[in-house]
């Protein structure tokens, strides 16, 4: 697995579109649950942000679908550099980002971060 | 060359700029131009500008005030289009353009924007471009702030694509990605 990091609007999917070979993109950004027959999973924070919603934690999700994203590019963005939120959910959310983003850093055959459009290998 | 550098807000990133611009003037033996972004509205914008001259003290820079369209920069008769310029920052140019006088924000702004910096990097090969990194919150902003945020993120990839060097400042510590 692929992860691919960085701030808000930074040029994620365009960085994962032009470096690698893959096609499909199933887009989490209002929600919805991430669809692993997809290639590129992006805008994972979304989802992140409804299970914060609904009180469920995001890692356990990507925990127990391990052996299906696997070959998959996955897209998150970093939401961890900001003022604290007044709002509890997005106070929740940030924290439940964090949590994953550590989990899936951990399993991630390569970690990149992209700042302005550039792509960087961290692990 | 053109440098683009960017970071958080107090992060060091003019200081760093200003040591980059006078270096390259040095090396290259040419005029060193600071470009003023900043349109004052108000005492306090008119204090800030008159601490930013302060620190910019004995640098040697020549100060060029320009909070819109760069470009005009270079129809400028008396200013070398080969010396060096700072331009502090990509945020306050954007933010110039993003409203009018009357406070109604424009939609064309990014583009305008994107295409004036552009220009003016390719005119003089040789400008310090520094922007803000605005992009590491949780909060999801009103429809006008969001919209900045997007454009100048817009403004810093085109730019960051142009620029041979680029790089981020964090609390004084330089991270070059270019």
């Amino acid at each position: 697995m692929i992860l691919i990091f960085g701030g808000a609007y930074q040029g994620k999917l365009e960085y994962a579109r032009a470096s690698f070979d893959a096609e499909t993109v199933c887009d989490c950004s209002d929600g919805s649950m991430p669809d692993f027959t997809k290639d590129i999973i992006y805008g994972i924070d979304g989802f992140v942000l409804e299970c914060a919603r609904r009180g469920r934690e995001a890692a356990d999700f990507f925990r127990a679908a391990e052996d299906e994203w696997q070959d998959k590019i996955l897209i998150c963005t970093d939401v961890s550099q900001g003022v604290v939120p007044v709002d509890s959910v997005i106070r929740a959310f940030r924290e439940m980002n964090g949590r994953l983003m550590l989990y899936l850093a951990a399993e991630a055959d390569q970690v990149i971060r992209v700042f302005c459009g550039i792509g960087r290998r961290e692990k | 060359m053109n440098v683009f550098i960017s970071g958080g807000c107090k992060n060091g990133k003019s200081y760093f700029a200003q040591k980059k611009a006078k270096e390259m003037s040095e090396a290259a033996g040419c005029p060193l131009y600071y470009v003023a972004t900043m349109i004052p509205h108000d005492d306090e914008d008119r204090a800030r500008i008159k601490r930013h001259i302060l620190e910019r003290e004995g640098w040697g820079f020549i100060t060029i005030e320009q909070g819109r369209e760069l470009s005009r920069i270079l129809e400028n008769p008396v200013v070398d289009s080969s010396g060096v310029f700072l331009v502090d920052s990509v945020t306050a140019l954007l933010g110039n353009e993003m409203f009018d006088d009357e406070g109604n924000y424009v939609e064309t702004a990014c583009s305008k924007v994107s295409e004036d910096v552009m220009n003016f990097a390719e005119g003089t090969g040789n400008t310090v471009f520094v922007s803000d990194y605005i992009y590491g919150d949780a909060d999801r902003y009103d429809h006008l702030t969001e919209e900045y945020r997007k454009s100048l993120a817009a403004v810093d990839r085109a730019l960051a694509a142009e620029c041979g060097e680029v790089w981020e400042i964090t609390y004084g510590m330089q991270e070059r990605w270019k």
